[in-house]
Formats: structure tokens, C-alpha cells, sequence
């Protein structure tokens, strides 16, 4: 299995971070109300909340991001993910309906790219595998087009 | 690239006719009656109110009948409507995945169909005719065939060939009809379809009348102080609740019965050269032809009791969204005996029923895994709260239950990887059987949560195109090496079946 590039865990890093500010407004915002209320230190929600935060944005994304592996074999991708509950997808080539390259702005900024595999399935009918170089995605896509296109149908 | 000038043809004109009279009652009834009441004029005005209104509708009904064509064209199907802005869709013969042609009551009064053309995009009507004759309808479903076929490249006759031939070889049946269900078949099939369709016609019904109910019958005071107040009376004898328990079923399954008779009545499957036609209904008829490159995989299901007597159901998973995001899912043999079910499934090759005893049971902690989670919480919840109210002790039986059924329903998972065909079967009330070709998998997982992680065990899934969200055919709970064995061997096989 090859590990993402090092770029994606900080993309992953920054959003559980961004995530964890977000929750952490309400909680502030909570305070003085339950001070004023219960008389409860106005600082003790906002402890809960950043105590209950330590998992899931300090640990989590290193965590996530070494779950996540793919090995790109002859007629198959397999991309591995997961922590708790893991998983590995193998898409055979030849089920490839179309490919996306995609990058948002954090990603771009820390040059990583995810790659995206549309198969004709239902229930896990795209394939993300995110974390790869830009180059790497696209020389990526290019060999699995080239087999799309030797097996129609 | 579609043609533009090719939407030449109108819809029959009996369908304004048809819309006409389905919105007469509302147009020409009650609007002016309201509209009487509103403005205080008397009875006199109701008539020259009556009358403009119906003018009026017709005018509109006729307008949008004139304004809607539609047409064939070499690349796809070409639709456009709009009274003021227009609106053009076109539908690429390769998207379409099925024509349905559907008649309700007053179509075959007036001898039309509805014709629908899905494409899969979720489950949207994307190009609906409502209505052509019957004649168009065929030619409709003719020409869309010929037009794929002439895409794939396989040198038949082109669209404009396969518009004008009145018997088109495509049509002409080739097996002829291999399933159908007479009506004492309808009605027993509907005794093992129990519904309580009829509360939501008694609510229904009170909701209407509301305003006019002398009571308020939403008010749950009301019937618990009654209630209270005829058992204090002695009026609740047990053979008052015995009999109210038989009416409730009693309707349930005359509701059932009614209810599968509308549906079921007059099925009938046939073979063709492009796939199986499946006619159906009793009010409304509805008529689908599945394209055999479409069936993705076969399902067999059935229960306990309708198993005690040699009942059951085959449906096919085809490609395009269904209807109630059920999947692609098309029953083609609802109620069937198990040698019917096998000679469809050997008209739909490369489907094949697994051999007898063919199947391996999954790992013997399966129903421990399955319970485990759906076990836990309930008996947390009644445990504590058997301590605030002792009276919830008694949920325990119920937990009970739970555990009983959940363990019987897991019992019997067993799967197969037999050649070119996964078999995947689990279920106790409903008995599924999942026939699935490897060439329909589009991909395949193994998963392990943490508890499965603990038990050494993990689940291989396959996806399939049109698959249902809620049953998909899982591999649950193998043993590890097992279950990397079972993707390996279907990881090497996708890619010898394309």
C-alpha cells in the first residue's frame, strides 16, 4: 500500500481544526448564559467542549491519514481508509464510467489532488482517494482512460 | 447531434379530451361555487360562471395540447412544450433505459398510454407522454430500440426503417409468454399481503370532514376519558376486544387483497429477443419491457409461510432509478412456484440458480456480531430504567424477542462464488436470495469495523448499478482469510467477466 503524500495531512489537520473552531463558538457563546443561569463557571462549557475536541482534531487527522493507502495494480485500483470501520475498495479499470481530478483551494495550497473514480454502482458508486500530487493524479487518470478505452462497453 | 426540426408529432388528441374531464370537477364545480359564495352574488350567477370557467379550461387544456410536440429524430427523442416560454429536451437514444407504457381508466376508455421514458436520472420523469395511442406507443418503444441498436453498431435497419414497418421483428414475441398469474393465483397472493392502507383511508376521511364533525377527533383526551368511562360502565368484555382485534384484521386483509388485485391483476411475462415484457393492473395497466443487457442481477424472496407452501418471488435489478429509490428493482414473478422461478431465471441467461447445497454458511459469530449492537443499547435503556419504574422490567421480554428475531433472520446467510455468479442468501422473514453475474459487479470492498476487527471477521461487499440502498447483496462476517480469499478470487474474475 502506498501512504498519501505528507501535504494531505496537513490539509486534513487545517479542516479538523477549522471544524473545531466552529464548535467551539457555541460553547463560549454558552457560557455566561449557564454562569448567569446556574451559576456555573463561564469557562466550563467551553472546557467540555475542548476536551470532548482533543480526539477528534489532535489525534484524529494522523490517525485518518495513515489509514488511508492505495495500490494502483495492473487492471485495478485498491484504496484503503478508515479508523474505526476499515475498509478497501478495489475498482477494476474496466468498471471506470469516468475520471475527476479535483483540488480545492487548501489543497492546492499544500499541492496535493484527490483523484475521483465514477463506476456505474449504487451504493459506493464514487471512489475518492484524495492526497496524491497533482502530476501523480493526472498520470493516474491518463493509464486508467487508456484502459476505458480499449474496453468498451 | 439530434436533429431540430424533427418534433413534428402532437399528443393524441383525446388526451386534452381526458384532462379536460379530470379537472372539470375542480374547474367547473367548485371554483365558481366559491367564487359565487366570495362575491355574494346570487344562485342566477352560478351557471354563466359555470359555463365561462369550463371555456376557459378547455381553451387552456387545448392550448398546451397544441403547444406540446415531440418527435423521433436520429440521435435521440426530441420533446417540447411551453404555452409562452418553450422548453427542449432531448433525450440521446443511449441514455434511455426503459419505456413504460402505463394506461389508467379513461386512457383505455379512449384506447391511449402513457408513455414514459426513463433514463435513470433519479427517477425523475424526464420525457413523459400523457397520452398516444397505442399504435404510437409501440412504434415509440420500436424506434428507441432501433436507435440503440443502430448506435451499438449491430447494422439494423435505421430509425426511420423501424418507424414505418407496422410488425417489427423486435416485437414479435420469441418465447412467448413464460410467467402469467390468473386470478384465483392474484387473490391467494393477496391473503399473504397484509395492509393497514385502510387507516390511512379512515384518516384520510376524517381530515376531510373536519369541519363538520360535531367532535374534535384529533383529541387524544377525548378517547382515553371514553375509554376510561366504558370500562368503568363494564361495557369492555373481552369478546369486544376479540372482535374489534378480528375487524382490524379482517380489513387488513381485504385491503391486502383489494389492494394486490389493483396491482397484480392479469400479470403476464414475455420473452422477447430484447428482453421481458411484464404487463400488469387492474385500473391502471402498466406495461414495462426490461432489455436483457440491462438485468444486473436476479433476487429471489420469500417467507416463512408463503416458503411452507412452495411460494416465491423473482424480481430483476435493472439499471435505471425505479421509482421510490427502492433501486432499479422489477418484480417478474411475485408469487410464483420454485420451478417457474427457475425457468425465468434460464430465460435470463447468464443468470442460473445456484445448485442444491452449493451454498457455505458465513462464519458461526455472525448472529453474535449482528446481535450485539442491536442488543445492547435496548437492555441499557430497560435496565436503568427498571430502576425508576419497575414496570419497565417487563421490557426485558421484549428484548427477548428482539434477540430471537434477530438471531433467527441472521441464521441462514450463506453465500457462493461459483464460476461467473456470486450467490448471496440470508434472511428468516424475508428469505432473500441474491444471483449476482461477476460481470455486473462494478466494484468490490472489505470492511472491518472495530468489532468485527475483535472477532476476526469482515464483510465483502459488491456493488452492483440500480442497487437498493437498504439489501444489498453482502457478504457479512467472514472469517478473515476467508473473506480475503472470497475479494481475490471476485477481484480476479471482474476482470476475466467485463
Amino acid at each position: 500500500m502506498t501512504s498519501l503524500e505528507p501535504g494531505q495531512l496537513w490539509v486534513m489537520r487545517i479542516h479538523a481544526v477549522s471544524l473545531g473552531v466552529v464548535a467551539m463558538i457555541p460553547a463560549f457563546a454558552l457560557g455566561p448564559f449557564l454562569n448567569e443561569e446556574f451559576g456555573v463557571p463561564a469557562v466550563l462549557p467551553a472546557l467540555v467542549m475542548a476536551l470532548l475536541l482533543v480526539w477528534p482534531v489532535i489525534v484524529g487527522p494522523s490517525r485518518r491519514f495513515a489509514a488511508w493507502g492505495y495500490d494502483e495494480a495492473a487492471d485495478a485500483l485498491e484504496v484503503a481508509h478508515g479508523v474505526w470501520t476499515q475498509v478497501a475498495t478495489v475498482v477494476p479499470y474496466g468498471r471506470v464510467q469516468h475520471i475527476d481530478v479535483s483540488q480545492g483551494a487548501l489543497e492546492r495550497a499544500f499541492g496535493v489532488a484527490r483523484l475521483v473514480l465514477h463506476t456505474a454502482g449504487t451504493a459506493h458508486g464514487e471512489v475518492v482517494l484524495p492526497g496524491l500530487t497533482r502530476e501523480r493524479a493526472e498520470a493516474m487518470r491518463e493509464r486508467i482512460r487508456a484502459h476505458i478505452r480499449q474496453e468498451p462497453e | 447531434m439530434i436533429d431540430a426540426s424533427v418534433a413534428d408529432r402532437r399528443l393524441h388528441p383525446g388526451t386534452a379530451a381526458i384532462r379536460f374531464v379530470k379537472a372539470l370537477p375542480q374547474a367547473v364545480v367548485l371554483l365558481p361555487f366559491v367564487a359565487m359564495r366570495a362575491s355574494g352574488a346570487g344562485w342566477w350567477a352560478l351557471v354563466p360562471i359555470m359555463i365561462a370557467a369550463a371555456a376557459l379550461l378547455g381553451f387552456f387544456v387545448g392550448l398546451r395540447w397544441w403547444r406540446f410536440r415531440y418527435g423521433v429524430g436520429a440521435g435521440g427523442i426530441v420533446i417540447e412544450h411551453g404555452l409562452i416560454g418553450r422548453t427542449r429536451r432531448s433525450i440521446p437514444f443511449d441514455r434511455v433505459q426503459d419505456v413504460d407504457i402505463e394506461r389508467g381508466p379513461l386512457h383505455r376508455l379512449f384506447g391511449l398510454a402513457k408513455v414514459r421514458i426513463e433514463t435513470g436520472a433519479g427517477g425523475k420523469d424526464e420525457g413523459v407522454l400523457d397520452s398516444v395511442d397505442l399504435a404510437e406507443a409501440d412504434r415509440l418503444r420500436t424506434a428507441v430500440r432501433a436507435g440503440q441498436a443502430a448506435l451499438r453498431g449491430d447494422g439494423v435497419a435505421g430509425v426511420a426503417a423501424a418507424f414505418d414497418p407496422p410488425a417489427p421483428a423486435d416485437a414479435a414475441p420469441m418465447g412467448g409468454t413464460i410467467f402469467a398469474m390468473d386470478t384465483p393465483r392474484v387473490l391467494l397472493f393477496g391473503l399473504f399481503n397484509f395492509s393497514l392502507v385502510y387507516l390511512a383511508g379512515i384518516y384520510a376521511v376524517l381530515n376531510f370532514f373536519d369541519d363538520v364533525l360535531p367532535f374534535g377527533w384529533r383529541d387524544a383526551k377525548l378517547y382515553v376519558g371514553e375509554a376510561r368511562h366504558r370500562v368503568e360502565e363494564g361495557a369492555v368484555t373481552s369478546a369486544l376486544i376479540l372482535s374489534i382485534v378480528l375487524l382490524a384484521a379482517g380489513l387488513g386483509i381485504v385491503a391486502g387483497v383489494a389492494q394486490t388485485l389493483a396491482r397484480e391483476h392479469g400479470f403476464r411475462l414475455t420473452a422477447e429477443r430484447a428482453g421481458f415484457r411484464r404487463e400488469r393492473g387492474l385500473f391502471t395497466r402498466t406495461e414495462i419491457v426490461i432489455p436483457r443487457r440491462r438485468v444486473q442481477l436476479g433476487l429471489v424472496e420469500t417467507g416463512p409461510l408463503r416458503r411452507v407452501f412452495g411460494w416465491f418471488a423473482l424480481s430483476f435489478q435493472t439499471l435505471s432509478a425505479g421509482q421510490k429509490g427502492e433501486g432499479g428493482r422489477q418484480p417478474v414473478a411475485p408469487f410464483a412456484r420454485e420451478d417457474e422461478v427457475a425457468a425465468i431465471v434460464a430465460d435470463a441467461r447468464p443468470l442460473r440458480l445456484p445448485l442444491p447445497d452449493s451454498l457455505r454458511p458465513v462464519s458461526r459469530k455472525h448472529v453474535l456480531r449482528a446481535l450485539a449492537p442491536r442488543i445492547f443499547f435496548p437492555l441499557l435503556g430497560v435496565t436503568i430504567g427498571g430502576f425508576f419504574l419497575p414496570q419497565l422490567w417487563f421490557g426485558y421480554g421484549l428484548v427477548a424477542a428482539l434477540a430471537v428475531f434477530t438471531a433467527l433472520e441472521r441464521l441462514r446467510h450463506r453465500f457462493a462464488l461459483d464460476g461467473d455468479m456470486l450467490f448471496v442468501q440470508r434472511g428468516w422473514w424475508r428469505q432473500r436470495l441474491w444471483v449476482v453475474p461477476v460481470a455486473s459487479a462494478q466494484t468490490v470492498s472489505l470492511s472491518r469495523s472495530v468489532l468485527q476487527r475483535m472477532l476476526g471477521l469482515a464483510t465483502v461487499a459488491v456493488d452492483t448499478a440500480g442497487a437498493s440502498l437498504l439489501s444489498a447483496p453482502d457478504v457479512e462476517d467472514l472469517r478473515v482469510g476467508e473473506a480475503v480469499t472470497l475479494r481475490d478470487a471476485l477481484k480476479a474474475r471482474m476482470s476475466c467477466y467485463a
